[in-house]
C-alpha cells in the first residue's frame, strides 16, 4: 500500500511540520507515504546548511517569509510549485540510499509530464563546487534533477561536454536522512510565480511549453502517484481528507521548532 | 580494522580507548551510501549526549543525513579538521575519518552495541 494526501495550503512552519508528522508516520506504518501540499503565502525555505546571512543578502526575496527546511539542497520560492514530501522507512527498497528514492520519483514525474507534451529530463551530472556557490535550488545541477532543454541544447550531450548549469530546471529534490526513515522533499515548478522577480525567478513548465496538454495541478499529481504505484506494484490510497486533519495537536507541537530564529537563523 | 570496535544500528562505530574516552565515526557503509559529501557539522566540546540523540549532521548533494551518538557521555574531542577534508571519511573512515571522543557515562554500554560480525549481517540485510 502507498498512501498520499492532498493538504491545503498552510504556512512555511506548519507545512515543515506536518512533512515532520508524515515522516514519523511512515517509520510506523512501514510504507511510502506522501503529501502533496500549497503555501499560504510566497515562501522561501532555505535548505538544512545554507547560510540564513545568504538568504539576508539576495534582494529579490527581500521581506519574504523564510522556513528552514530539515532537507538539504539550495533555496526554493514557494507559492506556484506543486511541493510534495515523501517519507519512507531505510528499510524500505527505496529507503537505503539516496539515489533510489530520487530518481523513482523523478522518472514517475518524467513521465507523467510526457504524456502531457512536457519533455523534461534527468539531468546527467553535477558539479557539486560549482553548486555550493549557487544560492536557488532551481539554479542548481545534480544528477536525476528534472531539466527541460529546448531547441539545438536537446540533442547535446552536456555529461560529455562537461556543462552543469545547461537546460531549464523544473523538478528538484532533497532528503534528510533519520534515523530509520527517509523524508524527502521536492518542488516541481508548474507556473511561474508572478510575486517575485529577477533571480527568484525560474522559468516554469507551462511558461517553456505553451502548447502543453497539463491541465489542473491536481490531476498531473494523481497521474504521478499511479505511476509511483505501478512502479512499486502497490495500490494507491489516495486520501480524501487533509493528512493534518486528526494530527493538529501533533503539527502544532512541531511547529514551533520551525517558527523559532533557533531553528531559522541556526546557520 | 580492529576487533574492538562497535556498532549502532545507525552505522556509527565506536571503539574504546586506553583513556577511558572511546572514539566514534561513521562506517564505510554509511560514507558509501553518502556520495559527494558537502558538509559537516560537529558538536562542541563539552556537550552531553544521549545515546541515539543526534551529535552532528552531515550534508551530501541530495541529503542531510545526522550523525547519532551510539554512547551517552561527554564529547571531549572533535576532529574539527574533518569539516575541511571530508574525502577523508571515505578514504580512512576507521582511522584519520574519526569525528569525535566520547568519555562514557557508562563503558558497559558499548556492550549494548554490535560487535563485527552483527554489523556485517546488518549491511547485508540493507535493501540495495
Amino acid at each position: 500500500m502507498f498512501t498520499a494526501w492532498w493538504d491545503e495550503p498552510a504556512d512555511g512552519p506548519t507545512n515543515m511540520a506536518a512533512d515532520e508528522a508524515l515522516a514519523a508516520e511512515a517509520e510506523r506504518r512501514g510504507g511510502l507515504l506522501m503529501r502533496l501540499y500549497g503555501w499560504s503565502t510566497t515562501t522561501i525555505s532555505l535548505g538544512a546548511f545554507q547560510k540564513i546571512d545568504d538568504a539576508r543578502l539576495v534582494g529579490d526575496i527581500r521581506g519574504r517569509p523564510l522556513v528552514r527546511r530539515p532537507s538539504g539542497g539550495g533555496a526554493i520560492v514557494h507559492g506556484s510549485d506543486l511541493t510534495y514530501a515523501a517519507a519512507v522507512p531505510k528499510s524500505h527498497p527505496w529507503g537505503a540510499t539516496p539515489q533510489v528514492l530520487y530518481d523513482a520519483l523523478h522518472a514517475a514525474m518524467a513521465e507523467a509530464l510526457a504524456e502531457r507534451g512536457v519533455d523534461a529530463r534527468p539531468y546527467p551530472t553535477s558539479d557539486r563546487a560549482a553548486d555550493e556557490s549557487l544560492f536557488f535550488c532551481f539554479d542548481r545541477r545534480s544528477p536525476g534533477d528534472l531539466v527541460v532543454f529546448q531547441g539545438a541544447d536537446r540533442g547535446v550531450d552536456w555529461a560529455a561536454a562537461g556543462v552543469t548549469t545547461a537546460g531549464s530546471k523544473v523538478m528538484g529534490s532533497a532528503q534528510r536522512r533519520l534515523a530509520g526513515v527517509v523524508l524527502q522533499h521536492g518542488s516541481l515548478l508548474l507556473d511561474g510565480n508572478a510575486a517575485v522577480t529577477g533571480s527568484a525567478r525560474h522559468p516554469a513548465i507551462r511558461e517553456l511549453f505553451a502548447a502543453t496538454r497539463l491541465t489542473t495541478p491536481t490531476e498531473l499529481a494523481h497521474a504521478w502517484l499511479q505511476r509511483i504505484a505501478a512502479a512499486l506494484q502497490v495500490k494507491l490510497q489516495a486520501e480524501e481528507s487533509p493528512f493534518v486533519r486528526g494530527r493538529e495537536a501533533e503539527v502544532a507541537e512541531f511547529a514551533h521548532r520551525f517558527r523559532e530564529d533557533r531553528w531559522t537563523a541556526r546557520r | 580494522m580492529s576487533a574492538d570496535l562497535r556498532f549502532a544500528k545507525t552505522h556509527e562505530w565506536v571503539r574504546p580507548e586506553a583513556g577511558g574516552a572511546a572514539t566514534v565515526g561513521i562506517s564505510s557503509y554509511a560514507v558509501s551510501a553518502l556520495t559527494d559529501l558537502v558538509f559537516m557539522q560537529l558538536p562542541a566540546v563539552g556537550k552531553r549526549v544521549k545515546a541515539g540523540e543526534s551529535l552532528g549532521e552531515i550534508e551530501s548533494v541530495k541529503a542531510v543525513s545526522d550523525i547519532y551518538a551510539p554512547i551517552s557521555g561527554e564529547i571531549v574531542e572533535v576532529n574539527v579538521t574533518l569539516p575541511g577534508s571530508l574525502e577523508t571519511l571515505g578514504k580512512d573512515p576507521y582511522g584519520a575519518g574519526w569525528i569525535v571522543r566520547i568519555k562514557p557515562d557508562d563503558p558497559a554500554e558499548l556492550a549494548g552495541l554490535l560487535d563485527q560480525p552483527a554489523y556485517d549481517a546488518l549491511v547485508a540485510s540493507q535493501p540495495h
